[in-house]
């Protein structure tokens, strides 16, 4: 029962390497062509909408607030640059550009959200 | 086994859990990739759901998450750390029994199954099905850190056996 891998291991490691293949697929099919704007909801209402098309230069967003965060946005994509969130999840996430990408700093409540044309994105989210 | 020697080990291996899930906290990630964890309390978990029953296992899960998202974390955390956990829980107790499989296998289903919980809560709280994404790195990493938690269980296991056959819990 214990210590030693066995043959059906192997079959696990391939239906998740296989399940990581199907989802990427899918996720690529299912959002549309170029990330055009960047939705900033803060607990599910929106505080800033950015077009990564027209940015033409690098941009701060100060949001502030209890954990103080910074958003940055340069043609094409955006992210958290700062934050004094515990976990910093946000800040490691890094630049997103891809529509339906998401960027979150779930202490603070913000979430970034690319718009794709293929998506059904929301506006706002009423609670 | 005993009431009050069950209700003893019951206690330690949550205490055991937690203190894992706290030393996780402290330790500084030397990958940052969002939503990595070791899975350290994990290998509670899966040592519960082998030597012990369904009903215990998820007793510590569910005291482990609760005394966690208490003392670090909020309502959120503890919403996300259990339904990747009872997912994992599940999906293991499922697996557990198969005769191809040996607890590496089903140790990594189960760390499958609890990013795969996770990311639907994450997905369910934020209403943006984009957050599915975080699973293409989340999953294939899933695969070492599932095989971790059966190596140290697998470790565990005999030692814990053979202090159970001297002290007769």
């Amino acid at each position: 029962m214990v210590s030693n891998p066995r043959a059906g291991d192997l079959v696990v490691v391939v239906f998740i390497l296989a399940a990581t293949a199907f989802l990427a697929i899918g996720l690529r099919w299912s959002s549309g062509t170029d990330g055009s704007v960047a939705v900033i909801t803060k607990n599910g209402e929106v505080v800033r909408r950015v077009d990564l098309l027209s940015q033409s230069t690098y941009d701060t967003i100060q949001l502030g607030g209890q954990y103080d965060l910074t958003i940055e946005a340069e043609p094409g994509r955006i992210r958290f640059s700062h934050a004094d969130c515990p976990d910093q999840v946000c800040v490691n996430t890094g630049w997103i550009s891809m529509p339906g990408r998401t960027a979150a700093c779930v202490p603070a409540g913000v979430l970034i959200r690319i718009e794709g044309s293929g998506d059904d994105g929301v506006d706002a989210v009423a609670r | 086994m005993k009431q009050a020697n069950r209700l003893a080990l019951l206690g330690l291996l949550t205490a055991l859990a937690f203190a894992l899930s706290y030393l996780e906290h402290i330790l500084p990630l030397q990958l940052p990739i969002p939503g990595f964890k070791l899975g350290l309390a994990n290998i509670i978990t899966v040592f519960a759901l082998y030597e012990l029953n369904l009903r215990d296992t998820s007793l510590i899960l569910l005291v482990r998450c609760f005394l966690s998202a208490l003392l670090f974390g909020g309502p959120t955390s503890f919403l996300f750390s259990i339904t990747g956990g009872a997912l994992a829980v599940v999906c293991m107790f499922l697996l557990r029994n198969n005769r191809h499989l040996s607890v590496y296998g089903v140790s990594m289903a189960g760390a499958c199954a609890h990013n795969a919980g996770q990311v639907l809560a994450a997905m369910l709280v934020m209403r943006t099905p984009g957050i599915a994404s975080y699973l293409l790195f989340l999953w294939p990493i899933s695969i070492p850190t599932g095989a971790l938690t059966a190596l140290v269980f697998s470790l565990c296991s005999r030692a814990f056996r053979r202090a159970f056959r001297r002290t007769q819990i």
